[in-house]
């Protein structure tokens, strides 16, 4: 359990009666009254009391709710009103450090002035956590992951922006997508942002340390280990960062490194596979050890890192165990030339007008062939493929047809949006994964399912083997 | 769940300071002739709770039920023999309305309607007034939707 302000640090903590087992992060005042109870800090005639403060509290809060208009409210309203209620109450009763003293300020205090200071508590942390966000936002990480830009820029402004510390204090208001490496999902409302944007700072600090240029290759790098496209997905990258870095050290690089080179990477798989699980163990200590002492990272920096500690040796055990470092330690990948150029930009795209008028001309006509010819002759890049697949304008073996024209690494690039799933899943092989189908309520990817699934297995094969050259940043999904 | 095992808790201990405030209101309607008895007020409040209940709506205070005891107490459709059961009715009537016209409503508006169809087209009869309603809270219902289309809530 986390308590905020140290306002009261009390030398009777080793004498409370109060077992702080039986207490909870969320509805911490209830839980301090019912163990206050239970431990005969407080009679039943004193928590009646303070339950009816509540509920008077609450019947003000109902018609300022519904603007004197109605005396009556839905059940949910009533309860969402009370809960928003107790999280004010909590975030005063929260700042003893000692549970003892919050159950007499309970007992001795007028409630509705122990509301009250509790809704100045709340106010002062929001607007500290608006703050907090504007620093944040000014620190943003340049780097194209969808999930982190999009909570910074637009999942938290949607939370400063609706939360309401009257009424909404217990709501977290808005769907926070990128995930940190440490979260605490107990936390509500403020609380939790504020814990949120406290940690997604440092994490930031922290990646910001290292360059750029590293960090994005970094994430491509990842991208092509997990075989996914590393800016749909959601994962952490403070916790890419420092595992990398830690590599990095085991492996005689610097501390402010990230990059694994081949070599290094040989180097650690050599280590990890003569190392027993302890040995690990004591390896990455040391390792987190020896970069927190060179970064000098400060005190709340370096227990965050050193609670992504444990995960870390999980992993790498495991991944020494199955021989499956490769998906732990993210080494660089050299660059292939790419041999195919396909159009796949955006700009190449034709008219919406155009587009119609294709479809609207290829609907007159009679044969799969001709449809197909036209096909061939106008459609380019990848989004009007896209477009004239969806548009639903081709009818059965119309799709078979177009698809047989198409060569292995056409096919390619569609098996990567169709198979998007399966591919990043699991290390299937492709043919299985052909093999297997899929559900699809897209008409024409269960066409091209079906098409590959008559293809022969040196074709299927030579066609998987293009998938891994395909970059995903080449493909834009929507 | 917790909260409603403190709201019966406290109902049940303003209960006797609700009592005594309706008993109050018999001063006032006694010009129509119109008393409740203690008994009478009882089995209201008892059925009072169980509508909201059976609503699932929470109420705090009994301001609804003094506003309906004093708006129609001066019906001319309600006489001494019928006033409690139709008091009764018209708590149950009151909540449906409250629900179905999704709180847009103020609670003095919806008594003051009720109280005009009933001394008017319904002719103090509470069964047409109930399908009045009926009617009314769904044109409400399916005009609020079609404003709410309109103005392309999210």
């Amino acid at each position: 359990m986390e308590f905020e302000n140290d306002k009261e640090r009390s030398g009777l903590v080793s004498r409370s009666k109060i077992k702080k087992a039986n207490l909870r992060r969320n509805q911490y005042t209830i839980s301090l009254l019912n163990e206050g109870l239970r431990a005969g800090l407080l009679t039943g005639q004193e928590v009646y009391r303070i339950q009816a403060g509540l509920m008077g509290i609450l019947q003000d809060l109902i018609r300022r709710y519904t603007q004197g208009e109605s005396s009556s409210v839905t059940s949910e309203t009533a309860e969402s009103i009370m809960a928003s209620l107790l999280y004010a109450v909590d975030a005063y009763t929260l700042q003893f450090i000692n549970p003892d003293q919050a159950v007499t300020e309970l007992k001795t205090g007028n409630i509705r002035n122990i509301y009250e200071q509790g809704l100045e508590l709340l106010r002062r942390l929001f607007e500290e956590t608006k703050q907090l966000y504007q620093e944040v936002k000014k620190n943003k990480l340049d780097v194209p992951v969808d999930a982190y830009n999009m909570t910074i820029d637009e999942s938290l402004p949607i939370f400063m922006k609706k939360y309401g510390i009257v009424f909404d204090a217990h709501n977290t208001m808005a769907s926070i997508d990128y995930p940190l490496a440490v979260d605490d999902m107990r936390l509500q409302g403020v609380f939790y942002i504020r814990q949120y944007l406290e940690r997604l700072q440092m994490e930031t600090r922290f990646c910001r340390r290292f360059d750029r240029r590293d960090l994005l290759d970094l994430l491509t790098d990842y991208g092509k280990v997990c075989r996914f496209d590393y800016r749909i997905e959601l994962f952490n990258i403070f916790e890419l960062v420092l595992n990398n870095a830690i590599f990095s050290i085991l492996s005689g690089g610097d501390a402010g490194q990230i990059r694994i080179s081949a070599n290094q990477y040989n180097r650690l798989q050599r280590m990890f596979s003569r190392l027993n699980a302890s040995q690990i163990a004591a390896a990455i200590h040391q390792a987190m050890e020896r970069l927190q002492h060179e970064m000098k990272t400060d005190p709340p920096l370096t227990d965050y890192m050193n609670q992504c500690r444990n995960n870390l040796i999980q992993r790498v055990i495991n991944a020494a165990n199955h021989d499956s470092l490769e998906t732990v330690i993210i080494r660089e990948k050299e660059v292939k030339t790419k041999s195919i150029v396909l159009l796949l930009n955006e700009a190449d795209r034709m008219s919406d007008v155009r587009l119609r008028r294709l479809l609207d001309e290829m609907m007159r006509l009679e044969t799969k062939e001709e449809k197909v010819q036209l096909i061939r002759d106008y459609f380019s890049s990848l989004h009007d493929y896209l477009d004239l697949l969806d548009s639903g304008c081709l009818y059965g073996d119309e799709y078979e047809a177009l698809f047989a024209t198409f060569g292995d690494m056409e096919l390619a690039i569609f098996a990567k949006i169709v198979f998007y799933e399966e591919l990043r899943a699991d290390f299937l092989d492709f043919q299985s994964i052909v093999a297997a189908g899929k559900d699809d309520e897209s008409e024409w990817k269960m066409h091209y399912v079906e098409f590959m699934q008559k293809l022969s297995d040196d074709r299927i094969n030579a066609i998987g083997n293009l998938i891994s050259d395909i970059d995903y940043e080449e493909i834009r999904f929507y | 769940m917790y909260l409603s095992r403190i709201f019966n808790a406290i109902n049940i201990s303003v209960q006797e300071k609700y009592m005594t405030e309706i008993l109050e209101l018999n001063e006032k309607t006694k010009e129509f002739g119109l008393i409740l008895t203690p008994d009478e007020v009882k089995n209201m409040m008892v059925a009072r709770n169980k509508v909201l209940r059976d609503y699932g709506r929470v109420e705090l205070g009994i301001e609804v039920t003094k506003e309906l005891i004093e708006i129609f107490s001066e019906s001319p459709y309600i006489h001494e023999d019928n006033y409690a059961a139709t008091l009764t009715e018209l708590h149950e009537i009151f909540y449906y309305l409250r629900n179905e016209t999704e709180d847009k409503i103020g609670d003095f508006k919806l008594i003051s309607m009720m109280k005009e169809m009933f001394d008017g087209e319904c002719a103090g009869s509470v069964e047409l007034l109930k399908s009045r309603l009926e009617e009314f809270a769904e044109n409400f219902r399916s005009e609020s939707l079609r404003e709410s289309l309109f103005e392309g809530e999210d």
